[in-house]
């Protein structure tokens, strides 16, 4: 079994059924505010001030509490008692299945010492998957790149679920985001992602609203390969291999899989979607 | 005040926009962005930005032919290079070209401000 977040793995299981699932992520968004919201909430803030400190959270290295107390908006003693909410309030995936009364806390507890060891497992696969592919320092670097920009890009947590050999077609209904790097060797770095995932990776790039299958939506995530790609070629220069990138570009077909000799597929989670990160040779 | 004048090259109009709004309300105007290298030197000409920033990895002519052609018509143009690649073969080409600094994208927009504001103590 490969690495999921808990609610998927218990929905695998068939300890929950979807039903189940997407009422506890719904419990979740009801009750896990960012502070932004629960400033909003108590009039702290007006949306519009909201929205210009999240437009500068996305663009920014400094924390979110950090900026609203910048910003002179929000003082220490409203921060604190905004944090205080935050934490008291916040609901984890076993906790909102049990408010929703589709498990018992005794079966979470049950539920979780199995996930972890299932997850364990999976982390052992991951990383034997790594070292069987060909030339897996390349191939990790850029997976592991590709999940760090994707999951910063779009706010969503990443995780890693499987790595293997596959044929590289597209799968319906997404895109695919392409940069060829050259040099020592000749790789594609390719990101296929659905429709609202693009959005939210390029939204977080260049921190407006952006409309699926836009040009711009479109520029902006095959910006972020190149960052990926561009990255990667700097690290990689460190071990010894010498490799630059070339223009990146988007398809809605299966190229470059069929001039590749090789094709590596990571399935990614990110938040409640799947994606592909794809290392063509 | 004078603003810096600053010309942007980039052929992704994300990078492109994401830069001109780090430079919104700031000591720096974008007078000119351009999206592919002949136009940006033909461009570059009628308009001598104090500073251009340019990308490194373009379709048709690329940064550093596009570097060379800029410095063909102005030796003391201030060109920065704005890339993801950060190789030391890369940024040893392009200094030893004659762009004058080098900035790794992705950057923060504090980042960005920071190396712009320092970029003018050479400027």
């Amino acid at each position: 079994m490969g690495a999921m977040f808990f609610g998927q793995y218990l929905l695998s299981k068939g300890v929950i059924d979807r039903e189940a699932l997407i009422d506890g992520i719904e419990r979740q968004r009801k009750t896990n505010l960012s502070l932004t919201v629960l400033a909003v909430r108590r009039g702290y803030l007006e949306e519009k001030q909201e929205e210009a400190i999240l437009l500068r959270y996305r663009t920014s290295d400094v924390d979110l509490e950090e900026l609203c107390l910048e910003s002179g908006l929000l003082d220490r003693g409203q921060l604190d008692e905004l944090l205080r909410i935050q934490r008291s309030d916040w609901m984890r995936i076993g906790a909102a299945l049990v408010a929703g009364g589709h498990m018992t806390r005794e079966e979470v507890v049950e539920q979780l010492a199995k996930f972890h060891d299932s997850q364990r497992d999976a982390d052992q696969e991951l990383e034997a998957n790594f070292k069987s592919c060909r030339d897996p320092e390349t191939v990790k670097t850029i997976v592991e790149l590709a999940a760090f920009h994707v999951g910063r890009l779009s706010d969503r947590p990443i995780k890693l679920q499987s790595l293997g050999e596959d044929p590289g077609a597209l799968e319906d209904g997404r895109r695919r985001y392409v940069q060829k790097l050259v040099g020592d060797r000749e790789i594609f770095v390719v990101l296929d992602l659905p429709p609202a995932m693009a959005v939210a990776v390029g939204e977080g790039l260049i921190g407006i609203p952006l409309e699926e299958d836009s040009e711009t939506a479109i520029d902006a995530v095959c910006e972020c390969v190149n960052i990926i790609g561009g990255n990667a070629c700097t690290r990689l220069e460190a071990s010894g291999i010498n490799l630059r990138p070339e223009p990146p570009f988007s398809t809605e077909g299966d190229e470059p899989a069929v001039e590749a000799g090789s094709s590596i597929r990571a399935r990614v989670l990110a938040g409640d979607a799947e994606i592909d990160v794809r290392v063509f040779r | 005040m004078t603003k810096w004048r600053i010309m942007t090259v980039d052929d992704s109009a994300a990078i492109l926009t994401i830069i001109a709004a780090y430079l919104e309300e700031s000591e720096f105007d974008v007078v000119a962005a351009e999206r592919d290298g002949k136009v940006a030197v033909r461009r570059f000409a009628e308009i001598k930005p104090d500073i251009v920033l340019l990308d490194l990895i373009m379709p048709g002519q690329s940064g550093v032919e596009t570097l060379s052609r800029i410095l063909a018509i102005d030796p003391d143009a201030f060109v920065v290079i704005v890339s993801s690649l950060g190789t030391e073969e890369a940024v040893h080409e392009c200094l030893t070209t004659g762009a004058r600094s080098f900035l790794q994208k992705p950057f923060t927009r504090d980042d960005f401000i920071e190396f712009m504001r320092d970029l003018t103590k050479v400027a």
